[in-house]
């Protein structure tokens, strides 16, 4: 009986040890679009994930940051990815997400158009930024290859970043 | 290692308390320098850092209190009298120590500080070979009264090393402690013998605690009454329960600032959560009015909003110091300055108790010294000139808080020359700070002012205590900071006087909360003078800046929108409103569209993404759950000054982008109506003109359709009876946009009476439909007020 119970705890730590093998090269993103493109960041920078809700504006700011917005008795600036990324302005759809971005003590939250899924995509599929982009000043982490399509994954602490 | 920190963390902080109190003490012991209660105290704190600084190996710092030690306890014994050198010299090695500690604090190791001269300095005193000016007179005499007290001591003390001497004083005590013993036990004899007669134990008692007096005044050449030299070895145990009585210990816990931080961080939020309550239960007010249950609602809200305003006091308090904390530093501060600028300058501080948020005790210490600075400096004469003018050859500098409303003044007077007007105006127009034509049309208090600009300083020539050019407008920006103001009054020959206004609390604080098209702003109440309600015409244009007269002044007035960058979308009403501000002299007229209220406002920080932007000193949450910008006021100041004056402009130019209407359906109606029916009916009515359609179900969707900007409406039709907001609010709201000041509003309704229609004209519809209505008649009326093409019907 005993050795039996052992077996199957044998067992059952070696495949959690398979897992955590697997976790090891799997990067878990969260995808979303802006525009056409799609693009996504680590999950573990994402805080939350809210529908719209009214802003307040900040005068002085350039046009991609949208305000500051009341999270649960925290003021946090609301930046529009649309715009920061040069697209013109779109109307907020029932798919537009404020996506509340963390790193370190920086919190932000972000308009996206829409959300798409979370992905688990191995670190072998994940290039790095074209050699076109300056690779110090970019916020391109990386290009994740899928299937069918690509994903620009974003660095969360340059979008955190002031740069004005 | 761990336990180490922790007893070094316990050691420091006591230190620091120790040291702090120290500088006081011994400024006051230098006016009685038999005070021995005095010396007792400071002895022990001496010790006391001294035995803790051994234990933990800090060999620099045991080495330096180790002689203060030895200073302090010859003094204590009556050995020495303390002079003003000797007091330098100990106020010296106070400094050093304090250094020690810091770098302690800082390095958690007591090197890199030299102490050898000091010690040098302190040993030569306490040697007492007389080289260091100690008074040659005393110091025999004194040692005369030893030797009367204790027949076996004729040690010569000159010649002891300090270790010596610590040894015999060791001696000494053992001595006394027994002699002391032996000496009870007779008294117990005596007191067997008369049993009957108590007051000869009470008559012992009474030489003994009258005796200190005397014996340890150093001044008469010798012990006049000849104290006993047994009554004199009683003279320490008497002195000790003395001190000890008044020294009752406060019932305290230390609590880590961050947690009291903490703390306040919830009861901000509580206070937030209350406004939004109390908000809450008016709506609810509204809309049920006389049910029963709104009365137990209106008992629950009023508790708890009174419960959350004490809990905010309480939870203040919990954080509030003395300002005596930072006025202790002050008469050591002022002793330092007098003998250094050889001025006669005593200090009066009065309402040291008076209590102040923990933040703003720490940032109020430096702009303080500033001033105290700048008045012994520059405020108080010499000696020489104060008697010539016929005053009182030792200057008085005040320093005085007190409370006033829901902020604490700090006031410092001092009885020297006072602001001379004229001298500060050629100074400044020396210095390029104003134009000749400022001068001319300065008032007194604008030119006491102009001390607070940067770059002027009245010293002629820089000293080492003040008159560097940068001093009081750094002043003035730490103050307001603060939220503070500071206030200047001043009479030549009879001298200055400053108030510095600080508010209670950083993080609470009062706010006016003033509207500007669809924004809101809350300015600190602090700042806000006055109120005024003026109409477009009372607005003057002088050399591209808008200005007003209020009572007998000119008053510059900006725009908030101006400066906020607001887009201008409602339409400017006739009358608008002008906040005075106020900033110490200076004064500024905020042009709004509405005044809001007044309400309590915790601030938050925008956080270091959007922080440092100009003219936004944080943001708060209000009672619905949005987000308001707070207004800093200095920034706002200085802002208004670039300004154009574009106030009040009539913005109506900008009409709705008209385009050529190239079809039918290039037309766009709007039908408000809660009954789907009825849209269903209008629906079909226009359907056959072709033109686009476009459905609200009640008034609130129809505004938010239009502020959206989608489309392009030529007109609407508006049912009067909607839920959440019915036509006649929605037609006023509608009427307020610029943009839609001509949109025909045209109401559909089942409401006849001659009341209603008048309202409806009031609430700007231009035609009445009632229902019922023949489709024929409604499409006729909507192709009219449309101005719809004749060619596409």
């Amino acid at each position: 009986m005993s050795d039996k119970l052992k077996e199957i705890i044998n067992k059952q730590s070696d495949s959690q040890n398979v897992d955590m093998n697997q976790l090891d090269d799997v990067v878990q993103l969260v995808g979303f679009v802006i525009g056409d493109e799609e693009y996504a960041i680590p999950i573990l920078s994402i805080q939350e994930i809210i529908k719209p809700f009214s802003w307040t504006r900040v005068p002085q700011v350039p046009k991609y940051v949208l305000g500051v917005f009341n999270l649960r008795g925290a003021v946090i600036p609301l930046i529009d990815l649309r715009a920061k990324f040069g697209l013109q302005t779109k109307k907020q759809s029932d798919e537009t997400r404020f996506i509340v971005m963390r790193h370190e003590d920086d919190v932000a939250g972000f308009v996206i158009d829409r959300l798409t899924m979370a992905i688990r995509i191995k670190k072998t599929n994940i290039g790095p930024p074209p050699d076109t982009i300056d690779s110090d000043d970019t916020i391109i982490d990386g290009v994740g290859k899928q299937e069918d399509k690509i994903i620009t994954i974003l660095k969360v602490n340059k979008l955190l970043e002031r740069d004005f | 290692m761990d336990e180490f920190q922790e007893i070094l963390q316990d050691f420091l902080i006591e230190s620091f308390e120790l040291v702090e109190k120290l500088d006081e003490d011994l400024v006051e012991l230098e006016n009685n320098p038999e005070d021995l209660e005095l010396l007792n105290g400071i002895f022990r704190v001496a010790h006391t850092v001294k035995g803790a600084s051994s234990f933990l190996n800090f060999d620099v710092l045991t080495h330096l209190t180790h002689h203060m030690e030895d200073v302090l306890n010859k003094a204590r014994h009556g050995e020495l009298i303390i002079t003003p050198d000797i007091m330098d010299v100990v106020l010296e090695s106070i400094d050093l120590m304090k250094a020690l500690l810091e770098t302690i604090r800082d390095t958690s190791a007591d090197a890199g500080i030299d102490v050898a001269a000091c010690v040098v300095r302190l040993d030569k005193i306490s040697g007492g070979d007389g080289e260091v000016d100690t008074p040659v007179a005393a110091a025999p005499v004194i040692e005369e009264v030893v030797e009367a007290v204790e027949e076996d001591d004729d040690m010569d003390y000159d010649n002891m090393s300090p270790d010596d001497l610590e040894a015999e004083i060791e001696k000494l005590l053992q001595e006394r402690q027994s002699e002391d013993k032996a000496k009870r036990q007779a008294k117990i004899a005596a007191g067997e013998e008369v049993l009957t007669a108590p007051p000869s134990p009470d008559e012992v008692e009474e030489s003994s605690a009258a005796e200190p007096t005397p014996a340890a005044a150093p001044k008469p050449p010798a012990p006049a009454p000849a104290p006993t030299p047994v009554k004199k070895a009683e003279e320490p145990k008497a002195a000790a329960p003395a001190k000890r009585a008044p020294a009752t210990v406060e019932q305290t816990i230390r609590v880590d600032v961050k947690r009291l931080d903490h703390l306040m961080n919830l009861i901000g939020e509580l206070v937030l959560a209350k406004n939004r309550l109390i908000k809450i239960n008016d709506d609810v007010e509204e809309r049920y009015e006389g049910e029963e249950f709104l009365e137990e609602l209106n008992q629950v809200v009023s508790i708890v909003s009174l419960v959350t305003t004490d809990l905010q006091i309480a939870v203040m308090k919990t954080r509030m110091l003395p300002i005596g904390k930072v006025f202790n530093k002050f008469p050591r501060m002022i002793r330092d300055l007098s003998r250094e600028l050889n001025k006669k300058i005593e200090l009066e501080i009065s309402g040291e108790e008076t209590e102040l948020d923990k933040s703003i005790v720490e940032e109020i210490g430096d702009p303080l010294v500033h001033i105290i600075r700048n008045s012994c400096d520059h405020g108080v004469e010499t000696p020489e000139e104060r008697v010539a003018k016929g005053k009182d050859e030792t200057g008085v500098i005040g320093l005085k808080a007190y409370n006033e409303g829901n902020q604490i003044v700090i006031q410092i007077d001092d009885d020297g020359k006072g602001l001379d007007t004229d001298m500060l105006k050629n100074k400044s127009l020396e210095k390029g700070i104003i134009t000749e034509k400022e001068a001319d049309s300065m008032s007194d208090k604008e030119a006491f002012g102009l001390i607070f600009k940067p770059g002027f300083s009245t010293a002629a020539a820089v000293t080492n205590v003040s008159g560097r050019g940068v001093g009081m407008d750094v002043v003035k920006t730490n103050i307001e900071k603060l939220n503070g103001i500071i206030d200047i009054d001043s009479e030549i020959d009879v001298g200055t006087s400053m108030k510095l206004k600080i508010p209670l609390t950083l993080a609470i604080i009062q706010a006016l909360l003033v509207g500007v098209q669809e924004e809101y702003y809350a300015i600190p109440l602090a700042s806000v003078l006055e109120t005024v309600r003026i109409s477009k015409e009372e607005i003057y244009t002088v050399e591209g800046k808008s200005v007003m007269r209020l009572r007998e002044e000119v008053l510059s007035l900006v725009h908030i929108g101006d400066i906020f960058e607001v887009e201008r979308i409602l339409d400017a009403s006739e009358h608008a409103y002008v906040v005075v501000l106020g900033l110490g002299t200076s004064k500024l007229g905020l042009i709004v569209d509405t005044l809001v209220g007044q309400e309590e406002i915790v601030i938050k920080s925008l956080g270091d993404y959007l922080k440092g932007i100009e003219g936004v000193a944080g943001a708060t949450i209000r009672g619905d759950g949005g987000v308001t910008l707070i207004v800093d006021v200095v920034a706002l100041m200085s802002m208004a000054r670039d300004v154009k004056a574009t106030t009040m402009i009539d913005s109506s130019s900008e009409s709705a982008g008209v385009t050529e209407k190239t079809k039918a359906s290039d037309y766009t109606v709007m039908i408000v109506d809660d009954s789907k029916t009825d849209r269903t009916i209008m629906r079909k009515a226009l359907e056959p003109l072709g033109v686009t359609l476009i459905e609200a179900s009640d008034g609130q969707e129809a505004l938010n359709i239009l502020k959206s900007g989608d489309h392009n409406f030529d007109g609407m039709l508006v049912d009067i009876e909607m839920p959440r907001m019915d036509g006649y609010t929605l037609a006023t709201e509608i009427k307020k946009y610029n943009k839609y000041k001509n949109l025909p509003l045209i109401a559909v309704t089942s409401r006849t009476g001659k009341s209603d229609r008048m309202r409806g004209v009031e609430s700007g519809m231009i035609e009445y439909i009632t229902k019922p209505y023949s489709a024929d008649y409604l499409s006729s009326v909507v192709v009219r007020n449309i101005n719809f093409k004749a060619e596409f019907l």
